[in-house]
Parts: C-alpha cells; sequence; structure tokens
C-alpha cells in the first residue's frame, strides 16, 4: 500500500491556521508527524512537532516520505517545488484556491520525478485505523476493504458515514479535490485501488462539470477488475448556476462548445455503458456495494 | 470572470496582437467627437455571448446614423444585461475568418490550444473544421506551429498565425487566464491579420495576483440582481445565495454535499427556494470560530428569502465540529421569532453534545440525511 502506519510525515504550513489545527488531530490519529515546516519558525515546535525554516533542513535531521501542505494558495506552488526538491514524492495539497496554472506547472514536474499529487483544496487521504493525511473527521470511518476516490470534501465524508453505519469499512478514502486541474486523476487512484490488497469494491464519487468521470467510467472499462459503485452529485444543478465549484462552473461556461460532456446525463450514459451500477442516493451506496459483493461471492462459491 | 472585449483587446493591444483602432463610448454623444473615420461598428460590450444575433453590433455610415444605432443599443437588453460602454471600431474587410482559442485542459490537465479556418458566428456548428494541440510540457514555438499546421495553413500565414497563437499562449500564463480566445481572426486578402473580436476569462482564484485584470473586473457594473444583501451588512463576499421557484431553503458546508442534499430533495418531491453553501474548509487561514460566523451569516441569507417555509442545515463536521454548529444555530436563534422551522442533520465529532444543545432549544436534530430531507420536505408542506 502506498500510505500506512509506517509513512514518516511532515506537514509545509504547520503554522498557518488550519495546519496547526490539524497538525496534532493527524498526530492524535496515529499519522507519524515526523516534523513542521514553516519559514521563520524553526527552532520552535507545534504540539510537540519540531518547526524548521525549510523542508531540506527537516530532511536533514529526519526521513520523510509524505508532505501534507496547509501554506497559502499563492505559495502551494513553491512549497510543492520545495519538497519535490528535497526527494519527497506524495504531496496532499489541502489548501483552496490555488490557480490552475500553478497545478499545471507542478503535474509537469512531478511527473517527470514521478511524484503523486493529492488536491489542491481537498481534505486529503484517510486510510483508516492507520493512517490521516488531512482533515477528514475521523471519527466517521472504520477500516474495510472499500476504496473510495471523490471529487468532493464534505460529500465524501457523507459516503463514508452511509458505509460506516452499515458496517462497511473502508481500506483507502480519497478526495482528489473539486479544482478544474486535480493534482491527480481519477484513473490514477482506480489504479492505485485495484492494485491494493486490502480493497474489495470501489466507490467513485463525482459530480457535474469537467469529463472526469466520463474518462474513468472508460477506464474502469479497459482496466479495472475490481468491482465498481457510482454515484453523481448535481443532477438537479441547473447549467451555469454557480454553485461553488470552479470546475462545475466553468463546465458550464463551456458548454457553448457543443457535446453535453459535463451534464449528470451525460455522466450517467458512461456508467450505464461501462455497466457500471450508480446509486440514487449516498444512503443506497452500502445497498450497492453488498450487492456486488454477494454476487463477487456466489461467483467465487 | 469574463472581460469586455474592450479590455480583452487592451491586453491585446499590450501585447503585440493586432486590433483595430477603436474607441470607447460611455454616451451616444461621445459619438461626435469619434477620432475614427466612418464607415464604423458599434459593438454592445456586455459579458454574455450572442450579441451579434440580438442586436448589439451595428455598422453605421455617419454620425446621424451612429447616434441613433448606440442609443439603440444602449436601451438593448442582451440576456438581461444593459451595457455601460460600446465600443466603437473601424470597419474591416475580412477575406477569411479564423478561430484560434488556448484553454485550461481538465482531462489532460494541460493547457490547450485550438485553431480552426472556420471561425466566425457559426464556429460551434463547425466543430468538425476544429483542430487541437495540448501544450503537454514548458511552452515553445514548435506548439503554435504545430497547430497552424493541423489547421492546413501554408506559407506565410504559418508564420503569421504561429505568432499570434504565440502571444495568446503568453498572455494566457502571464494573466492566470482560464480561457483566451479571437473569433474571427480575419485574414485579409493580402494575408494581414486582425484580431475582431476577442474573449478573455481571467481565473478567479489568482485575481489576489493579477492586480490589471482586479481593476477590469471592478469596473464591469454587475447587473444581475444582487442577492448578497446580507440583513448584517458584514457579509463576506464569496458567501452566496442561490435562488429558486421553491419553498425550502437549504444551508451546506460544502459544494458537492450541496449538490447531493438538493438532488435528494427534488427526489423527495421537494422545491428548493435559497441555498447558502458556506463551505471554505479548506482555506488555510480558516478557523473554526470563521465557519460559525459563516453559518449564522448563511441563515441571514436563507431567511431574508420570504419564499422559504422550511430550512435544512446539513453540515458534516469536521472543521466545524458539530457542537460548534449546534452552538452557532443556538445563538442564532435565540433572539429571533417567527422564523421557518429548521431541521438540524449533523455528523461528525461530538455529536451527542450537539443534540442536547439542540434538544434544550427545541430545534429537532437527525444524523440521518434521509430522515432530514423526508422531514424538511413535509414541514414545507405544511
Amino acid at each position: 500500500m502506498l500510505f500506512t502506519s509506517d509513512s514518516k510525515v511532515i506537514i509545509q504550513g504547520i503554522k498557518e491556521p488550519l495546519g496547526a489545527v490539524y497538525a496534532p488531530l493527524m498526530r492524535d490519529y496515529g499519522t507519524q508527524v515526523v516534523a513542521g515546516v514553516s519559514p521563520g519558525h524553526a527552532g520552535q515546535s507545534l504540539d510537540g512537532i519540531p518547526v524548521f525554516d525549510m523542508v531540506e533542513q527537516a530532511l536533514a535531521t529526519v526521513a520523510a516520505d509524505v508532505s501534507v501542505i496547509f501554506v497559502p494558495p499563492y505559495e502551494v506552488l513553491d512549497a510543492a517545488l520545495e519538497a519535490i526538491a528535497a526527494g519527497i514524492r506524495q504531496l496532499i495539497l489541502i489548501t483552496e484556491g490555488v490557480p490552475p496554472l500553478d497545478i499545471v506547472h507542478l503535474l509537469r514536474k512531478a511527473e517527470a520525478t514521478e511524484t503523486l499529487v493529492v488536491g489542491p483544496s481537498c481534505p486529503g487521504v484517510i486510510v483508516p485505523g492507520k493512517i490521516l493525511l488531512g482533515t477528514h473527521p475521523a471519527a466517521l470511518y472504520r477500516p474495510g476493504t472499500v476504496g473510495v476516490v471523490s471529487r468532493s470534501g464534505s460529500l465524501t465524508y457523507e459516503v463514508a458515514h452511509e458505509l460506516t453505519q452499515s458496517g462497511l469499512g473502508q481500506s483507502l478514502v480519497v478526495s482528489i479535490g473539486g479544482d478544474r486541474i486535480p493534482g491527480s486523476s481519477f484513473q490514477q487512484w482506480l489504479q492505485i485501488l485495484e492494485e491494493d490488497d486490502e480493497t474489495e469494491v470501489i466507490v467513485l464519487v463525482g459530480e457535474i462539470g469537467g469529463d472526469s468521470e466520463e474518462a474513468a467510467a472508460q477506464y474502469i472499462t479497459e482496466q479495472i477488475d475490481k468491482p465498481v459503485i457510482a454515484y453523481i452529485a448535481g443532477h438537479t444543478t441547473p447549467k451555469g448556476q454557480a454553485i461553488g465549484h470552479a470546475g462545475a462552473i466553468i463546465a458550464a461556461r463551456m458548454a457553448g462548445m457543443g457535446a453535453d460532456v459535463g451534464t449528470a446525463e451525460s455522466k450517467l450514459k458512461a456508467f450505464k455503458q461501462a455497466k457500471i451500477p450508480v446509486a440514487t442516493s449516498p444512503w443506497q451506496i452500502p445497498e450497492l456495494v453488498h450487492q456486488v459483493l454477494q454476487a463477487q461471492q456466489a461467483q467465487q462459491a | 470572470m469574463d472581460l469586455l472585449e474592450y479590455q480583452a483587446k487592451e491586453l491585446f493591444q499590450q501585447t503585440g496582437i493586432p486590433v483595430l483602432p477603436s474607441q470607447r463610448i460611455t454616451h451616444p454623444r461621445d459619438l461626435k467627437g469619434l477620432k475614427i473615420s466612418y464607415p464604423v461598428v458599434l459593438k454592445s460590450q456586455v459579458r454574455t455571448g450572442g450579441r451579434g444575433k440580438a442586436g448589439g453590433i451595428k455598422f453605421v455610415e455617419n454620425t446621424i446614423d451612429a447616434v441613433a444605432a448606440a442609443q439603440a443599443i444602449f436601451h438593448l437588453p442582451i440576456m438581461g444585461c444593459y451595457p455601460e460602454v460600446l465600443l466603437a471600431e473601424a470597419k474591416y474587410n475580412a477575406d477569411r475568418e479564423f478561430y484560434l482559442a488556448i484553454m485550461l485542459d481538465s482531462s489532460t490537465r494541460r493547457p490547450l490550444m485550438l485553431g480552426s479556418r472556420q471561425g466566425g458566428v457559426d464556429v460551434e456548428s463547425k466543430l468538425e473544421h476544429m483542430q487541437q494541440v495540448i501544450v503537454d510540457q514548458e511552452f515553445s514555438s514548435f506548439y503554435a506551429r504545430r497547430l497552424a499546421l493541423k489547421m492546413g495553413l501554408e506559407g506565410e500565414l504559418i508564420q503569421s498565425v504561429s505568432s499570434v497563437l504565440e502571444k495568446m499562449y503568453n498572455l494566457f500564463i502571464q494573466q492566470d487566464l482560464d480561457l483566451i480566445e479571437i473569433n474571427p481572426l480575419a485574414v485579409s486578402a493580402t494575408g494581414e491579420l486582425m484580431a475582431l473580436d476577442g474573449r478573455i476569462v481571467a481565473d478567479d482564484a489568482a485575481l489576489g495576483r493579477r492586480s490589471n485584470i482586479a481593476a477590469f473586473i471592478a469596473t464591469i457594473p454587475d447587473t444581475a440582481p444582487n442577492l448578497n444583501d446580507s440583513p448584517r451588512g458584514k457579509l463576506t463576499s464569496d458567501l452566496k445565495r442561490v435562488q429558486r421557484e421553491g419553498n425550502i431553503g437549504v444551508l451546506c458546508n460544502g459544494a458537492g454535499l450541496m449538490m447531493a442534499t438538493l438532488d435528494l430533495i427534488q427526489n423527495a418531491k421537494g422545491k428548493t427556494a435559497s441555498f447558502v453553501d458556506i463551505g471554505g474548509e479548506y482555506r488555510h487561514n480558516c478557523p473554526p470560530e470563521t465557519l460559525q460566523e459563516r453559518l449564522q451569516q448563511g441563515l441571514d441569507l436563507i431567511l431574508a428569502d420570504k419564499s422559504v417555509k422550511a430550512v435544512l442545515v446539513n453540515v458534516l463536521g469536521s472543521v466545524i465540529s458539530c457542537r460548534q454548529v449546534a452552538e452557532g444555530m443556538t445563538f442564532y436563534l435565540r433572539n429571533r421569532k417567527n422564523t421557518p422551522p429548521i431541521v438540524v442533520r449533523l455528523v461528525g465529532d461530538r455529536v451527542e453534545q450537539a443534540a442536547e444543545l439542540l434538544a434544550k432549544s427545541k430545534i429537532p436534530m437527525t444524523d440521518s440525511l434521509e430522515d432530514a430531507i423526508a422531514k424538511t420536505v413535509i414541514l414545507a408542506q405544511v
């Protein structure tokens, strides 16, 4: 597995308000938070976590595999490049409001160095019972075998909550963020969950706007053997009505370009073609997961 | 955020993309001092598309016609928007019209350059001519030439069109744009290029570091009805109420959760009147207290809508713990009378304490979304 209880984690922007709240919460969950970075705060500590001015200084005293980044939006690109330069290959960007062209810039570097980027504008990753890399409300999650990949934040918590309530734990839950240019794609995470031994079923939580669900549906048909359940939010969101996600808004604006890619109908059609069951509500997701698990057991018997 | 055509053209001119001599007109009488020679095109400066078909573009031959035409355009709403400014521009004899654009492509997560030799008003019906090139690595001029060749250009047009594309790309990066479009890019009989119309969509997230773009946007009056009038008048500008024809108010934390909640209300045969996303959970500087304040401001916005007969508050607590939401709700409703019934659905940390607090204030609470929606829909029908 990519992230385990052995992963060593640093927090960039540990002295920013959000970082200061979540660094201790992550550590209390069992995550090995080995250092924090906030320029100008070297020598201090936050709740026992030592703070450094730069990533490379932190790495001179501790080893780290992952950086969770809470710096202000226009500093995210620089912080991420700093972590890559210091040799960290797993980045979780929590901060919202990062200009998309900064992510394009980061991705060219990340792809060249085989760095995994989660976010921006997301609660990050949780492997229940093992590691929290971000801001997921841990109380709603339980260890188990359902992998969840989502574009949303709080809707991801909702899905995890429904699964947990019906006795289904999660192997890994990741929110890739609702920005138009996310650091990692549905396809990347589908592949990670496909290869993860703990994961038996994958739940994909999408929303209107963009074409990432359509692309994911295609990818599932071609590359994924594990059963996948989908859920799409935004059926009743009228075209062009602003809700808050850049992806959804721009897709509506760009709709003038022709095809109906981005609408709920287009996404439903893609999942139907890929023979992926689509839940009509968050509370229907556990039902569908139980169904595919039973079907699988029957097949194996 | 869309810029107006004249603003886009100012940026074009600064970067060396050819544009026609033009003049901004804020009143029909300005045409008497017009410095461009006739014939002239008058164009409504609104942010919505389709202005040509709506009558927002007129060709005029003399001052008398121009004043009359300007009066007509100032009084012509386009998709509900009246222009504050017209652009008077020299008329150009185009031999051919091309289409060029650069935008962010979310599937490849790279800038995408688009080009077509069949530009103009009907470009959308001629998408089969549209060519594309993805700028997968650091930009270099060859990406522009690659597109020019794919468009089927030959001879000198290869270099001249690529040169315009390269300038567009520079603007795209330097100004943090979501979209830059020239349509049409006129080609004269002698092969000269001219950007006759242009569209620039600036990225909202980058406005804080692009002061020139922010200054442009500040001059554009918001012609849509202002939904941000908070009774308390201290509303953060990004919190907004979206209105529909219904009787249920909805407050959620997060856009995805909001969209899902609206879907579920409609599935349960309920109709949404107003909804507010208090979001902001991943703001680096957003401590829990601020989110509690946003909750109260969000309630202000929803309750200002008099068509609201029932309110659903659906919050999954991570930064805001359930207790803080419960405290915020209790405090908010303490001194208020005659509010419509409010259903609180809370899940997250310390939910038991929250339940206790809300029970004391007789505010119904549930941890089941299904129940919360059913309850809200019934309350709205009473």
